[in-house]
């Protein structure tokens, strides 16, 4: 008895390719947000902090309305990508964007609080002996935060992999190019009859959430007790 | 006398009870499917349905269906096809000697307002193929559990398309979505039901599915268990009324096939 | 040559500081709060002055009225913090190198690492060493960063009498071995008595006195104003 039928199989996979390729993406960007956040101030900061959250807070549909319309065919964007043969509608990169665009907010609080969490006073001394900032950044602040990063990871992850409703409105439901794990579960759930296969695909789902989860909650409680033990 | 008017006195307390109690009474909840939306809403606004106005809820029927069978406080359901109301009566939620063929629809194919696309559904995949283009997609919504996709399906398997046309499919979530891809010109295509494209002017109609390529599209209504009451038996009757078809029809729905109307006077009785 | 003229407004406490020094190793001297690690952070660059100018040596480090400003890597100073700051994620080695201009000096950091005794530690990682330890090693980093001068905060405080005399040691033979020029602040006697040239007394934000080491010592113990107990570590 095998405990995934075919389609289901590929809809997992491509989960695991639209999470992947998305918070990995997404993840420089991410970076850069956090480090703003974190260790400048500028005018209009609550505004960007508010647009960055803004994913966590709207309905996920309208979310993936406005992806539509900025990045589906004639789109503001969507328009170069399609003259350029780049185009992402209807397309597993599109997916990957829904999916890290909903993922985001999460990545850059948690990076966020990484960077906040790196002593000042470390970067401070290594600005005195002639690192400039790239080099500050790159040697002392992300390597100490690099518990944070991880677990900012995972949980971007689980996210970008349970992700539906953004997705299914943006680039809508194709085997094998859009169809993710979660949208595929949608599908059984509608379909009289569809609970077993429902229920096979939410223990796939709850073991990759569970394992993500565990991820992040080892990374940050042992950054915690070792900083204790070092104090 | 007095006796006389002591009774006459208690019958008007009692009168006024019930007036208040059903003045104060919040108003019943219909559980419709989203094509219904505009159909229904006018309904209400022009105090059809009585007053005060029913609560209108819209959503996919399947998702409906499973919340009436939860036990969601509904006093009727609506669906956009029989087998979710089936589902609805296996599990028990619906009353069914109230179930009524309410209304009927036909299945279109659509395209943007403003292109000029011409496609003639008897002449094979091609003309549908060409229609879309190098990589167009044609829009409708998931074919196995919503119900717009379910008799588009049909429809294209009945006419020889579908396999050819299922690796050019985009899948939506609902109806309305599949048609507003349609309208923001994400896709070339859509099928979905005449009474959608009616209430939308930025598409036009490029062909009708036959009748007899699918099943017959029918939205069954019924009262839904536990709110078995006079209002909702005329609520019920309000929807079947000649006011209320004249509505109906502007949006595109007809009166269900004559078949279902056969079935629906012999339940009643 | 050591000119400093600052002014300095930090919430409720101001310093203005005024003075110019010849000395090789000047010692500001003063107790918590007098505005002598605010006046070091303002030489590193880690504070900005209301106004002011600060130069070492020729070298123009800030001068508000012409406009110049260096950023703290282009001071090409050698600060040693109170708290050392050593990186914990490097191992002693790669701390101590982090300054180098040129990673091939290895002549350099031989002789530092033999003058500090630092040789069997360099695998380590900063949590693995001792008070003193880690004091030498921030010393050892700040000079491996070939500065034009040193900067050291307090670098005796908070150490056990041990490690005391271990630090007070190397920062003598330092003086010795290299003629470079120093700044030190600190509150306590011994230390400024024992390394400084010259003295800058500061109270409250002012220059009370500037004075040679000779002067100083004589003068004994700071009158009064010295706490007899170790102060906590200041908070910034």
């Amino acid at each position: 008895m095998e405990l995934l039928t075919h389609s289901e199989m590929i809809a997992l996979g491509l989960s695991f390719k639209v999470s992947l390729v998305g918070v990995l993406c997404s993840l420089p960007v991410a970076i850069g947000c956090a480090w703003l956040l974190a260790r400048t101030r500028f005018f209009g900061k609550p505004f960007f902090e508010g647009l960055l959250l803004l994913p966590l807070i709207l309905p996920p549909v309208v979310t993936g309305y406005i992806l539509l319309i900025v990045f589906g065919h004639h789109g503001a964007i969507g328009r170069f990508l399609d003259a350029a043969g780049l185009s992402i509608a209807f397309r597993w990169t599109g997916a990957a964007l829904a999916a890290a665009v909903m993922a985001f907010p999460l990545l850059v609080v948690a990076l966020r609080n990484g960077f906040e969490s790196v002593d000042r006073k470390l970067e401070h001394a290594a600005a005195t002996l002639g690192a400039g900032p790239w080099r500050i950044f790159f040697g002392i602040t992300l390597p100490l935060s690099l518990r944070g990063l991880v677990a900012g990871l995972a949980l971007a992850f689980a996210r970008a992999f349970g992700e539906f409703g953004a997705t299914i409105t943006f680039v809508s439901s194709i085997p094998g190019e859009t169809r993710t794990l979660p949208i595929a579960l949608y599908e059984l759930i509608s379909t009289p009859g569809g609970e077993d296969g429902a229920l096979r695909l939410t223990l796939v789902a709850v073991v990759v959430a569970l394992v993500a989860g565990s991820v992040a909650a080892l990374m940050l409680l042992r950054g915690g007790a070792r900083q204790e033990v070092e104090a | 006398m007095r006796r006389i008017g002591r009774w006459f006195g208690s019958v008007v307390a009692a009168a006024c009870l019930v007036a208040s109690v059903a003045a104060g009474a919040a108003p019943p909840t219909i559980f419709a499917a989203a094509s219904l939306q505009p159909a229904l809403d006018q309904l209400a606004r022009e105090g059809i349905l009585g007053s005060p106005a029913p609560r209108l809820v819209y959503a996919a029927s399947s998702a409906l269906a499973r919340q009436v069978e939860d036990g969601a406080p509904a006093a009727l359901f609506i669906s956009a096809d029989e087998r979710w109301m089936d589902d609805a009566a296996a599990h028990h939620a619906v009353v069914e000697p109230s179930r009524v063929d309410l209304l009927g629809n036909a299945l279109v194919l659509i395209a943007p307002a403003g292109s000029d696309t011409h496609v003639d559904l008897r002449h094979g995949a091609a003309p549908l193929l060409k229609a879309l283009g190098e990589d167009g997609r044609l829009a409708i919504a998931l074919p196995d559990s919503v119900p717009s996709g379910i008799y588009a399906k049909q429809a294209l398997t009945k006419l020889g398309l579908w396999s050819t046309v299922v690796p050019r499919l985009a899948m939506s979530r609902d109806v309305r979505a599949a048609l507003n891809l349609v309208v923001l010109g994400q896709c070339p295509l859509a099928i979905v039901y005449r009474s959608g494209a009616m209430s939308e002017p930025r598409v036009r109609v490029l062909a009708t599915f036959p009748p007899a390529s699918h099943q017959p599209i029918v939205y069954p209504a019924a009262i839904v268990v536990g709110h078995d009451g006079p209002l909702e038996r005329s609520l019920l009757l309000a929807l079947e009324s000649p006011r209320a078809r004249k509505v109906f029809r502007r949006w595109g729905f007809d009166a269900p096939p004559a078949l279902h109307q056969l079935r629906r006077q012999t339940v009643r009785k | 040559m050591i000119e400093l003229d600052l002014a300095v407004q930090r919430g409720e406490f101001s310093l203005e500081l005024s003075l110019a020094s010849p000395a090789r190793a000047l010692a500001l001297f003063g107790h918590s709060g007098c505005g002598k690690t605010t006046t070091l952070l303002a030489i590193a660059g880690l504070l900005r002055p209301q106004h002011g100018r600060i130069a070492l040596d020729g070298h123009v480090l800030h001068d508000s009225r012409a406009g110049i400003d260096l950023p703290p890597p282009r001071r090409a100073l050698g600060v040693v913090f109170q708290d050392a700051r050593l990186f914990p994620h490097r191992s002693v080695r790669d701390n101590l190198c982090y300054g180098m201009p040129r990673r091939d000096a290895s002549d350099a950091f031989d002789d530092v690492v033999q003058l500090l005794d630092l040789p069997a530690l360099l695998k380590r990682k900063p949590g693995q060493l001792s008070g003193g330890q880690v004091r030498r090693v921030a010393i050892g980093r700040a000079l491996l960063r070939q500065p034009r001068a040193l900067l050291l905060d307090e670098p005796l405080a908070n150490l056990h009498r041990e490690a005391r005399s271990e630090v007070l040691e190397h920062l003598g033979r330092l003086k010795r071995e290299f003629a470079l020029t120093t700044i030190l602040v600190s509150h306590q006697f011994d230390e400024v008595a024992a390394l400084a040239d010259s003295v800058a007394r500061l109270e409250d934000g002012r220059l009370a006195a500037l004075e040679g080491v000779d002067a100083f010592r004589s003068a004994g113990l700071v009158p009064a104003a010295a706490p007899l107990v170790p102060h906590p570590l200041p908070t910034r």
